[in-house]
């Protein structure tokens, strides 16, 4: 039986042991091969990537895409279930938020990685063009940022305060971190209903910011001649794909963090079977997308769109396509739709393939369009007609990803990553019934 | 009887060795390569005046200019006192000089000049000379109705002008980067007072924003009497009025000048979506003074 | 009798004399005012002595002598702006092309380009199996309705009032948005630092000259900008043997390629011209003559790698 006590006992930041204190040298790793990679950049420019001027955006761009996209599980989760009065994923809308918060931080990093003259990206702000894609995208990413963070924020005001009372469980440094965020929070019924009305309209204000990032971001491809992205349906085929990849995250994490800290009363295979129905709806939603996106243009087989098709369909981007449509949607699919299927470790395999096959469908977004110019490539030399990232390039992205799970980590290891008061609050009301 | 057959023998290698020792000198000699020098005189409309002189080598079968040369152009005679000036041929291969007020006097005391250029010696070429000699002319356009112009081209003999049979002159209306012929004609032939008829024939030219024209009358690459061009403005063209888009609102305008609908639209989704934040950031800060009234440490 | 005929003539000689000298001793003389009027060309403020046809000494500013040497850069606010009341447009005749890339050697050595780096691509065309394959050379259509400039976030490309589009590369921040967006990819990227001469790489940037190319910024054919101000034509114009390219406003309806000097709306109309993916809406400045009747057999012997890909011409 669940009682007060036992809930914050379970619920409160741990110490890693040896496998979180392997897992963290790992990331470490991870970022500090790509911030090697990045200096070399930075020396000799962006020649030691593999782009050149046919394929001038790459993995860094996919990255990009990627993140933004992994980034909208915040609005699903904690806005969208929030406000559908769903009780079952409040252990889960902490994971989510922290997941969209270091997406986008990670989505504006890999962003100026990919700038020729990243040392001018001030000139966005004193020189920027309204009428440009990509002053949009700033705007929408910076609120989106803001935004994400006060809901990170607002439902951890409660949990401060409990955090501060057990005082011996956390050490000092942890102690002072908490009373400088949180020691106003005094648990005032004013406060509640504050906090509780400011978390709210929040999570009516980012759906439609969420929806406007992801977009924006898809208008940076759409608003283009290119064969692939001269398409009307780029914005919801985005956003659909975008809380696939989201949904698919959160099971990984859902999965990783209830094994290592032992969270199996919180994060029950009720939330596993919930999560996977949601992830087989995403996926099938996506899946009428993607088939939207290809058959009507296959059907007419346009001049200027026909490289670029038959390179996905058949030729030389067929096995990554096919690879990412599997690992995507059908085997995810296949393994959600039974209910064996949607227990703890089968999720959690259905959620890492959703994650890898996403991102390898980010890459085919970006690079056979622009493989496929209207014009001939012409009088380039002979690596322009290719791309494959360089290892500089493979260091950065992975570096990237490791990142974001860096910061994850670092915040469950600071901070509770299922919400205690909210916990503790759902067990009061389920013992009142 | 031995001897004599070896000096024979060392005479005979030593000569053999000679030839063969002068005729390589000569061999590299030989391969220092041609440089062919041009020299033309300028007079633009009768007012300003250079010198232009062009250099070409033949280069792996092909003619092609040659810059870097430099080279000095008198007047009359190579002498030093009669140097007008220095200067080194451009990428195009090409160096042009403007007469300079020191060769006031010479060039005033005959109609009949003689320029001459001189190239410096090189490692890849030898100096090389050239002249034009010049008989001063000019030009004269003059209009009749009905759109016609008469050009008239005389030469200078003797203090008086004199109209010169058979020149070759075009007759064009000055445009951007290349003239255009007034009519089919491309190339008039003076007749015996030295006249060209042409007939302007171009319809609804567009000409200066009051519809004027400038029309040339050019004599090009004459080899007694250079290249001339002389100018004159009519009002036979059609006013030309462009109104760009520069100051317009657009999507592809400059910082500043996005179209209406799109900063409306903008600023005031921005300020919504803004505006809840910084109601949201009071909203802590009234969570903090409410905090504020409790005394720290105590619980609820 | 006498003195009123010697006054008057005195007072003819005067009137003479005083317009020869305010003529011929104003300091800046400027026997084309066409090029002043139409702001092409501002005066330096430095003179030079020389002699005229009639003998006399007159003094000229230097920015009107002609043949024009080398002006100095004008500031980035005028090449912003660019020349008012022109509109430059481009004709690029492919039956007489026949790939001599002259051109392409001309512009690369003119504006310092990296090798590999190429602003005039000559595209091998054959748009369908029984149609005729030519060389189409392809510059920056300097559309008036540029995608590129649309989409650039900092405003370092921009179209002027003279229809030029250039790129300001000290603005530039290389996200290469402009490079997707341009359905003629036609922009090049310096992905590495530019191998330049020493003085060269020391003079002063202008966008008009587009001179020295920084690394990880985007350039282009910038119609050679600082030529067209100088009233001269492009460098590719002059470089093309067989006098493929015709550059010339189309305000003054008129287009040279140095020899030949036709009239815009005649050429266009006699000989069909038409513009590279019309229905994209670009509204490109550079036309094509159909390769009619041509100078040239096709040959693809230079490249026998390249691919023919066959394409609409729209």
């Amino acid at each position: 039986m669940l009682t007060r006590q036992k809930i914050i006992e379970d619920l409160l930041p741990k110490k890693f042991g040896w496998k979180g204190k392997v897992w963290v040298i790992v990331l470490l790793i991870f970022c500090v091969i790509g911030l090697v990679a990045y200096i070399l950049q930075l020396s000799k420019g962006l020649v030691v990537t593999s782009m050149r001027d046919y394929a001038s955006w790459g993995i860094y761009i996919s990255n990009f895409v990627f993140f933004v996209a992994i980034s909208l599980v915040g609005s699903l989760i904690t806005a969208v279930l929030r406000l559908t009065n769903v009780r079952w994923s409040t252990p889960l809308t902490r994971i989510a938020e922290i997941i969209a918060v270091s997406a986008i931080t990670f989505a504006s990093i890999i962003i100026v990685v990919d700038m020729g003259r990243p040392e001018r990206f001030y000139n966005l702000f004193t020189h920027g063009r309204l009428q440009s894609p990509i002053v949009w995208d700033v705007i929408v990413i910076t609120t989106y940022f803001f935004i994400s963070l006060l809901l990170l924020y607002l439902p951890l005001l409660a949990d401060f305060n409990i955090m501060l009372q057990i005082k011996k469980s956390t050490g000092n440094r942890l102690n002072k971190l908490y009373s400088y965020l949180g020691s106003f929070w005094k648990n005032k019924p004013e406060q509640i209903k504050i906090n509780n009305r400011s978390i709210q309209i929040l999570s009516i204000t980012i759906i439609p910011v969420a929806f406007a990032i992801h977009t924006v971001t898809s208008w940076l491809f759409a608003t283009t001649y290119r064969p692939g992205w001269d398409s009307t349906n780029f914005g919801a085929y985005f956003i659909a794909g975008a809380f696939l990849v989201g949904s698919g995250a959160v099971l990984v994490a859902m999965y990783i963090f209830r094994r290592a800290y032992k969270l199996d009363k919180y994060i029950t295979t009720d939330h596993f079977d919930r999560m996977g129905k949601i992830v087989v709806m995403l996926a099938l939603v996506y899946l009428y997308f993607n088939v939207n996106e290809f058959l009507a243009p296959a059907f007419k087989m346009k001049k200027t769109e026909e490289g670029y098709l038959l390179g996905l369909f058949t030729g030389d981007y067929s096995k990554v396509f096919w690879f990412a449509l599997s690992t995507a949607i059908f085997i995810p699919i296949l393994i959600l739709v039974n209910k064996k299927g949607r227990r703890p470790l089968p999720a959690f395999i259905a959620g890492c393939l959703v994650v890898i096959g996403s991102w390898f469908k980010r890459y085919l977004i970006v690079t056979p369009t622009l493989l496929n110019p209207l014009l001939p490539m012409r009088d380039v030399p002979d690596s322009y007609r290719h791309y494959f990232p360089s290892w500089q390039e493979w260091a950065i992205a992975m570096g990237s990803l490791a990142g974001m799970m860096l910061i994850i980590t670092i915040f469950a290891r600071l901070l509770p990553i299922i919400p205690i008061q909210e916990t503790i609050d759902e067990m009061e009301e389920h013992e009142k019934d | 009887m031995k001897w004599k057959n070896m000096r024979k023998i060392k005479y005979i290698a030593l000569t053999i060795g000679l030839i063969l020792f002068l005729s390589e000198v000569s061999l590299s000699q030989v391969v220092k390569n041609k440089l062919i020098l041009g020299l033309g005189y300028y007079n633009n409309n009768n007012r300003l005046q250079y010198l232009k002189a062009n250099t070409k080598a033949k280069l792996n079968g092909k003619f092609q200019q040659v810059a870097g040369i430099h080279l000095s152009f008198y007047i009359t005679v190579e002498d030093p006192a009669n140097l007008l000036g220095r200067a080194v041929t451009n990428e195009k291969g090409v160096a042009n000089l403007f007469i300079p007020p020191s060769a006031k006097s010479v060039w005033n005391k005959s109609p009949k000049q003689t320029f001459l250029v001189v190239s410096e010696a090189t490692k890849e070429y030898d100096g090389v000379h050239s002249n034009f000699d010049l008989t001063k002319s000019r030009i004269q356009i003059d209009t009749l109705p009905d759109r016609k112009i008469t050009a008239t081209f005389s030469e200078l003999r003797d203090s008086a002008w004199i109209p010169v049979k058979g020149v070759d002159m075009k007759v064009t209306v000055k445009r951007l980067g290349g003239d255009l012929n007034v009519s089919e004609t491309p190339t008039y032939t003076t007749d015996s007072l030295g006249v060209v008829n042409a007939d302007f024939k171009l319809d609804k030219l567009p000409g200066d924003s009051i519809g004027n024209l400038v029309i040339i009358a050019e004599v090009d690459d004459n080899d007694i009497y250079g290249n001339l061009t002389t100018e004159r403005s009519v009002p036979w063209g059609e006013s030309s009025k462009y109104v760009s888009t520069f100051n317009q609102r657009s999507l592809f305008a400059r910082r500043g000048w996005s179209p209406l609908w799109l900063e409306w639209i903008a600023y005031s989704i921005i300020a919504a979506v803004w505006g809840v934040l910084f109601y949201l950031f009071l909203q802590i800060r009234k969570l903090k003074r409410l905090g504020a009234g409790y005394v720290a440490g105590k619980s609820e | 009798m006498n003195t009123s005929d010697a006054s008057r003539r005195d007072f003819l000689a005067a009137s003479l004399m005083a317009g020869a000298a305010l003529t011929g001793c104003s300091g800046k003389e400027n026997p084309f005012e066409t090029a002043q009027a139409n702001g092409m060309i501002t005066p330096t403020g430095k003179t030079v002595k020389l002699l005229s046809v009639d003998g006399e000494v007159i003094e000229m500013d230097e920015a009107f002598l002609r043949p024009v040497s080398d002006l100095p850069p004008v500031s980035n606010a005028e090449a912003r702006v660019g020349i008012p009341g022109k509109k430059f447009v481009m004709v690029i005749d492919l039956s007489r092309c026949k790939s001599v890339k002259a051109c392409q050697a001309s512009c690369n050595h003119a504006h310092e380009l990296n090798p590999g780096e190429n602003w005039i691509k000559v595209d091998v065309i054959q748009d369908a199996e029984y149609t005729a394959p030519y060389w189409q050379p392809t510059t920056c259509m300097h559309c008036d309705e540029p995608p590129c400039v649309k989409v650039c976030p900092v405003d370092a490309t921009f179209k002027r009032e003279d229809g030029i589009v250039l790129i300001d590369s000290d603005r530039c921040i290389g996200c290469r948005f402009c490079m997707a967006a341009c359905p003629y990819t036609t922009r090049v990227f310096n992905w590495e630092a530019p191998q330049l001469l020493k003085e060269i790489a020391e003079k002063p940037y202008s966008c008009e000259t587009s001179i020295p190319q920084k690394i990880g910024t985007v350039s282009k054919c910038d119609f050679c900008a600082d030529m067209t101000r100088k009233g001269e034509l492009p460098h590719c114009v002059s470089a093309c043997p067989n006098g493929v390219f015709f550059f010339g406003d189309m305000i003054e309806d008129s287009v040279s390629n140095g020899s030949e000097t036709f009239r815009f709306s005649d050429l266009i109309k006699d000989k069909a011209g038409y513009r590279l993916m019309e229905d994209l809406g670009t509204k490109p400045s550079v036309y094509y003559l159909p390769p009619v009747n041509r100078n040239f057999p096709f040959e693809d012997k230079n490249d026998p790698q390249e691919d023919k890909k066959v394409k609409t011409k729209s």
